[in-house]
């Protein structure tokens, strides 16, 4: 009889713990080329999450992390007209200001919240030639020549162009001396080579990669190595410049829609495990450069040394870099429209 | 001879070095222009994927557009603006009637006056919000006065529970159901007198069994027969109002039975009111052919039944229904309560002679009328029968024997022309008898009822 009741009791605890166990459904809106990424990483962070809410009486929540993934700028404009991203993860910092500055769906010191300016992961600009470097394309500098045809994202729309656009102008900047009109005629010159502009770095790859037009991509680093891994070594390889750009992802909670939707502790959660030596792991995994030293170290390998400059010591940060470069009548609306 | 032979040996070396380099020339040559071929070749293969993938580029463009973008379309259905899921969606209709009406044989043509009647003239606003919420508002301008015919909005929950709150048609008759713009006849018959026309209250409807049954059930604050709600309810009991309609072999393909469609619909309730049950019963050309006395009230239950049904076979389509409806009246408000039941039944054809299938829905012309194309258009005869009875019982206390008809019979012949889609012209010849107490006397102003009504009623009719 005891063991009746002790029975029915397990199984009473055992459903009741299963009734409690909430099913929570984030969105990551994100940018185009970290579908990877965050497929491993959303794994890894639901197992998490049902663990630490795990109690003796509960089976821990299960989450599911739903992605979508675009050019970065035009995913930032989604969020704005409505789509209920939980988080964003974009390219670049001035992408998630947007959301502060025409919609207010976040505070103006979101970067503020997590460490290293909410990037926990960094990456860079390199070139993605084929096989045997056909047109000995070894700096920026190769990429004016005539004959030369360069595969990049357009800047209005995706981040990963816009870090193009400023590693290049920051190679010029150099090579020149900061002469501007002649950093504008380099720049000028390089998107001449350009004969089709996609609206996101995925795009651009598969421009390069599958649709084989152009003789060099210029693509996130993550990026290269993944086409390297998934296409073939055989075909393509990478080739890294004398100057690149740091590149800064950043992530923030979507501060309206948590609060809407009841998912601000999970959504929280979410991005702070990025931190973590998991995240961190994980992020190197998929050729992102990590943020913690130890596993930073550990993948030092795989990460060419190269001279990077910043967005904030090159262009006196995004808000700056943006107005002056990507809004509309910006310098890259005067040299493309030429 | 040997300087000879010697002589003619420099000649062949020379000539063979001659050669041997010309054709290393040559080989260059050919290498040098193979290379600007294939070059050439590298650069058009590259162009031209460029534009393919241009062209992909605009194309993915377009449909991410599409997808968030709003649609508006003008058809023949109306203006419908929705947003890019459909979700949301209002749609502006139309319907306007103008028809002439002749009368022969009335006395010399002094009896009931021949006339246009602009009939109705509706704008219909519909819409939808959230995938399932709707709302239709039909005010009517042709009449004598504006009025509001329909104002409702809808829940959905599922195909099988939809329900209906507002002022709509109230789900008994079944040719009253269907729209103006589609019936066989530019009027309804005789039989739609008995039925309750708008009514407000709850309706809840759906389709069950994969759409083989349609039910509809609700709560009105019921009408008299024929008659719509004025907004306005004159007692504190309500009409319980059900239907039910069934296609049970509308998935069997080929089969003759497969658009046959029957059911019965009907309606309970009681009545108290300071009024008569009715405003009157009219005839095809819309004159009245019977109606109670001025001190009739109603008072207590009433009830109608009709059973119904459609068939459809390609060109070919059927209706009929038969209606009773009984009501309690007083001659007044004091006087003996006195239970009346009046009958009515029809049976209506018609026949597309284009070719085109006969429809519940409306017939959809295959070509539109074109004069510079030749196209006609579609053109559908059409018959009809009907009867209605009115109890003995209401003569001569509750309505005047010689002002009123007891019994109207009318055979109904048509021409329908669809010119497109949204456009009917229609020829209707109606010959309706009367049937009265022989003993009644003829009063001014009724003499039409004592000989057939004879009319000729053409509408011109434009409905999206």
């Amino acid at each position: 009889m005891k063991s009746k009741i002790l029975s029915l009791s397990f199984f009473a605890l055992v459903f009741t713990g299963a009734v409690f166990a909430k099913d929570i459904e984030l969105l990551n809106v994100s940018y185009d080329p970290t579908r990877e990424l965050y497929q491993e990483y959303n794994i890894a962070f639901a197992k998490y999450w049902k663990e630490k809410t795990k109690t003796s009486t509960a089976a821990g929540d299960n989450v599911t992390v739903k992605q979508s993934h675009g050019g970065s700028g035009k995913q930032a404009r989604s969020v704005i007209d409505g789509l209920s991203a939980d988080v964003v993860t974009l390219a670049l910092a001035a992408d998630v200001d947007a959301l502060y500055d025409n919609a207010k769906l976040l505070p103006q010191d979101w970067q503020k919240r997590l460490p290293e300016n909410s990037a926990p992961y960094t990456s860079t600009i390199v070139f993605l030639v084929r096989k045997g470097n056909p047109k000995g394309i070894k700096d920026w500098d190769d990429l004016i020549k005539s004959g030369v045809s360069v595969i990049t994202p357009n800047p209005k729309t995706s981040g990963g162009a816009r870090w193009n656009y400023l590693a290049a102008w920051g190679f010029a900047a150099k090579k020149f001396n900061g002469d501007e009109a002649k950093v504008k005629d380099f720049v000028s010159a390089l998107y001449k080579n350009v004969p089709v502009l996609d609206s996101g770095a995925r795009g651009s790859t598969t421009t390069f990669v599958q649709r084989g037009i152009g003789d060099v991509l210029l693509a996130w680093e993550n990026e290269a190595f993944l086409s390297l891994k998934e296409f073939g070594a055989d075909k393509f390889e990478i080739v890294v410049p004398s100057l690149s750009i740091l590149a800064e992802p950043t992530v923030s909670v979507v501060d309206k829609v948590v609060k809407k939707k009841g998912t601000e502790a999970v959504a929280k959660a979410y991005l702070e495990y990025l931190y973590s030596d998991e995240g961190q792991e994980i992020a190197g995994r998929n050729f992102y450069r990590p943020r913690n030293a130890a596993i930073a170290a550990k993948y030092a390998g795989t990460f060419p040394q190269l001279e990077l400059i910043t967005i904030d010591q090159a262009f006196g940060g995004w808000t700056k870099a943006q107005k002056t470069h990507f809004a509309d009548g910006g310098v890259f609306d005067q040299i493309y429209a030429k | 001879m040997t300087s000879l032979l010697r002589s003619h040996a420099r000649s062949v070396l020379a000539l063979a070095v001659l050669t041997t380099g010309l054709t290393v020339v040559r080989a260059d040559q050919r290498d040098e222009e193979l290379q600007t071929l294939r070059d050439q070749i590298r650069q058009l293969d590259q162009k031209l994927k460029v534009i393919e993938r241009k062209q992909e580029l605009k194309d993915e463009d377009a449909s991410a557009t599409a997808k968030t973008t709003p649609k508006i379309a003008l058809t023949d259905k109306g203006f419908i603006f929705s947003s890019a899921d459909g979700a949301n969606a209002v749609k502006i209709r139309g319907l306007a009637q103008l028809d002439s009406r002749l009368f022969f044989g009335d006395d010399g043509g002094t009896l009931v006056n021949n006339s246009f009647v602009l009939r109705r003239a509706r704008i219909v606003s519909e819409g939808t919000f959230a995938k399932n919420y709707s709302f239709q508002i039909v005010p009517e301008f042709g009449g004598n006065s504006v009025s509001l015919v329909d104002a409702n909005f809808g829940v959905t929950i599922n195909k099988a529970f939809q329900f209906k709150f507002g002022r709509q048609k109230s789900p008994v008759g079944l040719e009253l159901l269907q729209s103006d713009s589609w019936t066989f006849f530019n009027e309804r018959s005789l039989v739609t007198n008995l039925v309750p026309n708008r009514d407000t209250g709850i309706l809840v409807t759906g389709d069950l069994a994969g759409g083989a049954i349609n039910y509809a059930a609700g709560v009105f604050g019921g009408v008299a027969d024929g008659a719509s709600t004025t907004n306005s309810d004159f007692d504190n009991e309500k009409d319980l109002v059900a239907r039910i309609f069934a296609s049970p072999f509308k998935n069997s393909a080929g089969s003759l039975v497969q658009g046959l469609s029957f059911g019965v619909s009907g309606s309970l309730g009681r009545e108290k009111t300071a009024t008569g049950r009715t405003g009157g019963y009219k005839t095809d050309g819309q004159q009245t052919l019977f109606s109670y006395l001025s001190t009739v009230v109603a008072d207590g239950q009433s009830w109608r039944v009709s059973p119904q049904f459609d068939y459809r076979n390609g060109s070919f389509g059927v209706i009929g229904e038969y209606v009773v409806s009984t009501v309690n009246v007083r001659p007044s408000a004091t006087a003996a309560k006195i239970e009346l039941q009046n009958k009515a039944w029809q049976l209506a054809a018609g026949y597309v002679l284009t070719g085109e299938d006969s429809s519940y829905a409306g017939v959809v012309p295959k070509t539109n009328f074109d004069w510079s194309a030749g196209t006609w258009g579609a053109f559908e005869v059409a018959a009809r029968y009907a009867t209605l009875e009115v109890d003995d019982a209401a003569f001569p206390l509750l309505a005047s024997p010689s002002a009123s008809a007891e019994k109207a019979s009318t055979v109904g012949l048509g021409l329908n022309w669809y010119l497109s889609k949204a456009v009917r012209l229609t020829f209707d010849y109606y010959q309706t008898k009367f049937g009265f107490n022989s003993a009644a006397p003829i009063i001014s102003g009724t003499q039409f009822l004592r000989q057939d009504e004879k009319a000729f009623i053409t509408r011109f009719q434009l409905s999206f």
